[in-house]
């Protein structure tokens, strides 16, 4: 017997005006998976999270959940809880209030809601704030309200919508480890939107990728990092990205193609015995290693990385090499060319 | 050169302070004086309380009193209900045609109350209500500042706050009740005043609609009271007009300082 998968989004799509939407979503989401749409911004990620949540209707296609049909739907039909880019926390509720509101709504009895709050706000690390207004609370605190108020209710699915962008690079480290935990402890399915890769790398079971309303790849960070599917995810995916070459300038392998060539695959050798000839455009200390950017014709995002503190003077040329099962290959149309 | 157009300015500002407030004092002057005393300005002359006694016993003041009351709780009331659901639509729903009713709408603010008067009298008849307090009411309560003024206040809420509550489950009027009105709160509370300040004051309108003591509001009875043939007796006038707007006038000084701020949280001065 095949389960049935929790989420379903098939072939939806969704116009503003003849402007760009998005465009044959298809997508399938297991339960108690951690799912990140990743892309630009502008790319539709946030459009397919509202269309799954019910606050966008789509113009094609049919969304399941939990294996049944709900595209057209109302939000609050649909047994899902939401947090916010802004935490859409109520200024005028209180902490207890906003976490419980949901309860209220849907007539949860009083105990109940008193049992289901007294747990939110436990888990969620709130106790002692409950009297305190919105206004009242740092960013972090306010970010931890709006998961208490989408975990109170006990909803199998969450969706969040760049929870992190308003919280400084630390406080987002730490709640991005504080999310995912929270999300195996409870085994919900998140289905979560960023345009932060470290944020989809770093949590995800599945990636999806997106540009242009569509869909680049779906597959785990691993298929995406070391399997991209296209030029596009090549470029997007990793820090730095893969290099792009064509394959011209490089002997020994068919032209007419594009190569991609991740940077802790390409080593410095001495003059005379590598496979390009490059000029250093920049070097970048990074810690615990240095980023050399390297320049050639024919080549995008160059890079090598060297250990440590091992900067090259900018305008030096040096020689680098490489191995060919560590090329990616992508035809004309930058699609990954399978079987290598 | 800066420094005296200070001063000029200031000076302007007073002098027209002292011209708009003195009708007032010289009728708290009057009213607590016999009526030579007060056309003398004799100084020195005794304080008396005879005027109140005698003008609370001319007129059944105090169902003028509840009269006014009700009348600006059927108002107020009535424009909150309206004002809100009628806002709410403006603010935050699609309908074709949406922009062309709001104009519409936005044209009632064209056109003086005192132009309609003949219409609504007719209307407040036809429906049965002539000399009702509810008939006096009515025509306000579809107020469309009230209504500009809610679907400013509410198109200021974050679209985010709708769509968590829609996600947790509010219906439309859910929405509205839990989220927009607790949030429009100062604006409520300015147009409250505005409105209770207008329609306690309001003399023409109800003048025409009521027709005995047991619905006349204070403005109406007091010009009853105050007409020449009952005799003009100005100290007495006086009395009774102090004692018409006193409660007004307690209410503003007591809250001045909330009054200034509902208005400039509510965004209009």
């Amino acid at each position: 017997m095949i389960a049935e998968p929790f989420v379903v989004l098939k072939d939806v799509a969704k116009r503003w005006n003849g402007q760009l939407g998005v465009e044959d979503i298809s997508l399938d989401i297991d339960e108690g998976s951690f799912v990140a749409l990743l892309g630009p911004s502008g790319c539709g990620k946030s459009t397919s999270l509202r269309l799954l949540a019910g606050l966008e209707l789509p113009d094609e296609g049919s969304i399941w959940i939990q294996g049944r049909d709900v595209t057209t739907s109302a939000a609050s039909d649909r047994n899902l809880s939401m947090v916010f880019q802004s935490y859409a926390l109520f200024p005028h509720l209180s902490v207890a209030e906003n976490v419980i509101f949901g309860l209220k709504v849907r007539r949860v009895p009083r105990t109940e809601r008193a049992a289901k709050l007294a747990n939110a706000l436990q888990i969620t690390g709130l106790e002692g704030l409950e009297n305190r207004k919105p206004a009242e609370l740092s960013g972090g605190q306010r970010q931890r309200v709006a998961l208490a108020r989408a975990i109170v209710a006990g909803q199998k699915l969450c969706l969040m919508d760049e929870p992190l962008s308003n919280l400084d690079a630390k406080l987002r480290n730490s709640v991005r480890k504080d999310i995912k935990k929270l999300q195996r402890d409870l085994g919900i399915t998140v289905v979560y939107v960023t345009h932060d890769q470290t944020e989809a790398m770093s949590m995800a079971d599945k990636v999806v990728l997106m540009k242009d309303g569509r869909i680049q790849q779906v597959g785990s960070p691993d298929d995406l990092y070391n399997r991209p599917a296209n030029t596009f995810v090549a470029e997007f995916v990793g820090a730095p990205p893969m290099a792009l070459i064509e394959s011209h300038i490089v002997d020994g392998v068919q032209p007419g193609l594009t190569l991609g060539l991740r940077a802790e695959k390409i080593s410095i050798v001495p003059s005379g015995e590598g496979r390009l000839s490059c000029r250093v455009s920049e070097a970048e200390f990074l810690g615990s290693e240095t980023l050399i950017g390297l320049e050639h014709e024919g080549a995008v995002g160059l890079t090598v990385m060297r250990p440590g503190l091992s900067m090259l003077p900018v305008g030096e040329h040096i020689d680098i090499t490489f191995n060919d099962q560590d090329l990616h290959m992508f035809n004309e149309a930058g699609e990954r060319i399978t079987g290598h | 050169m800066k420094r005296l157009s200070h001063y000029i300015e200031s000076a302007a500002a007073i002098l027209l302070a002292l011209i708009w407030i003195s009708p007032l004092l010289f009728a708290f002057w009057a009213a607590f004086h016999t009526t030579s005393d007060a056309v003398n300005f004799n100084i020195m002359s005794a304080w008396t309380l005879d005027n109140f006694r005698t003008a609370w016993d001319g007129a059944p003041w105090l169902r003028y009193f509840m009269n006014t009351f009700l009348l600006v709780t059927i108002v107020l009331i009535g424009q909150f209900f309206f004002t809100t659901l009628a806002g709410f639509v403006f603010a935050k729903l699609e309908f074709p045609g949406k922009n062309l009713v709001f104009i519409l709408v936005l044209m009632q603010l064209f056109i003086l109350p005192e132009v309609l008067i003949v219409e609504n009298y007719a209307m407040v008849s036809r429906l049965g209500l002539f000399d009702t307090l509810f008939g006096v009411g009515m025509p306000y309560m579809a107020s469309a500042f009230g209504i500009f003024l809610m679907r400013q206040s509410f198109k200021s809420v974050p679209i985010e706050l709708h769509e968590a509550a829609r996600i947790e489950g509010c219906g439309l009027l859910g929405i509205l009740w839990r989220v927009y009105v607790p949030l429009a709160k100062p604006t409520y509370l300015a147009y409250a005043l505005v409105s209770v300040s207008t329609h306690w004051n309001n003399f023409l309108w109800p003048l025409i609609v009521t027709n005995s003591p047991e619905t006349r509001p204070l403005t109406v009875g007091l010009s009853i009271f105050g007409a020449p043939e009952n005799g003009v007796d100005i100290s007495i006038i006086s009395a009774a007009t102090i004692m018409s707007v006193a409660p007004l006038l307690i209410a503003f000084l007591v809250f001045q300082r909330q009054f200034v701020q509902a208005f400039l949280r509510a965004g209009i001065k």
